[in-house]
């Protein structure tokens, strides 16, 4: 989906905890994705990216090869 | 609400944006933050009750945290540029009070779910982030009034918030009465100009010198 020329992808995860939290912030410096946010007070705790590089599945697959859940949000 | 039908059309993936369907969030946002509190507001209730998927608010948003202070930003700037349209530092104080009146009024009970909204968010923690750019506002414009008419002999110096009570406070009560359509002990009320300018006469009164 876009917004101002932009995709933003949007994905059900369980980054719920404040440690699951940091351990995404390592994830994501690490593969330079510089705008994310987790709405942790939201029951999906709801994975937000904003990039034009980045693939649904590529995100999916990142995630959950560390051990989380992570779906597309529909 | 915006009625008029825009639609954007994104060359790059022909996805319709529908501009209705923003300001909808935005209505529909207003309302369940007053009916359910701030607490008990969130993006899946939000999005049941416009009909739109949860994925469609976070496109828009972020987060809660996000929208709330977004739609919060937006409605205090557009009610302060209703307050404020047309007035002038060079106007009398009975003028300049006058106008206030009348466009704090016409605002008010225009947008009551806006104001009750607002009054939601001056008592959390969104308060300093929501507040701060109006309150510089309202110093500019209303605090220089206020000094002016001190200087120019038209009022006798008080505290700011005495000023605000006198000039303000009545105006505040009528509007509240006329909302809740009652008044004291349960007496309905409407809200006429005979009663809202008598009004407005008696603090007139109660200022002069």
């Amino acid at each position: 989906m876009e917004i101002n020329g932009l995709n933003v992808l949007l994905f059900k995860t369980n980054i719920r905890t404040e440690s699951d939290k940091q351990f995404m912030t390592q994830l994501m410096q690490q593969n330079k994705i510089s705008q994310w946010t987790v709405d942790q007070e939201d029951v999906d705790c709801v994975l937000r990216i904003v990039s034009n590089e980045l693939q649904l599945n590529e995100v999916i697959t990142l995630v959950i090869q560390h051990g989380y859940h992570c779906e597309e949000l529909t | 609400m915006n009625i008029h039908l825009y639609l954007k059309v994104n060359p790059k993936t022909m996805r319709i944006r529908d501009v209705n369907k923003v300001e909808l969030v935005k209505e529909k946002a207003i309302e369940l933050l007053v009916e359910l509190g701030i607490e008990g507001f969130t993006m899946a209730k939000l999005a049941k009750s416009c009909r739109i998927s949860v994925a469609t608010l976070y496109i828009y948003y972020k987060d809660k945290d996000d929208l709330i202070l977004q739609i919060g930003l937006e409605e205090t700037k557009r009610l302060s540029k209703l307050m404020l349209e047309g007035f002038d530092l060079g106007f009398s104080f009975a003028d300049g009070l006058r106008h206030q009146w009348e466009h704090r009024a016409k605002c008010m009970l225009e947008n009551p779910m806006s104001c009750k909204m607002i009054e939601q968010l001056r008592t959390s923690s969104y308060q300093e982030k929501i507040f701060e750019s109006m309150m510089t506002t309202f110093k500019k414009s209303l605090g220089v009034f206020m000094k002016n008419a001190v200087i120019n002999g038209e009022i006798d110096e008080m505290p700011m918030e005495t000023y605000w009570s006198v000039a303000f406070g009545p105006l505040y009560s009528l509007v509240r009465f006329h909302n809740e359509g009652q008044s004291i002990g349960g007496r309905p009320f409407v809200l006429t100009d005979e009663i809202l300018w008598t009004t407005f006469n008696l603090v007139l009164k109660a200022f002069k010198k």
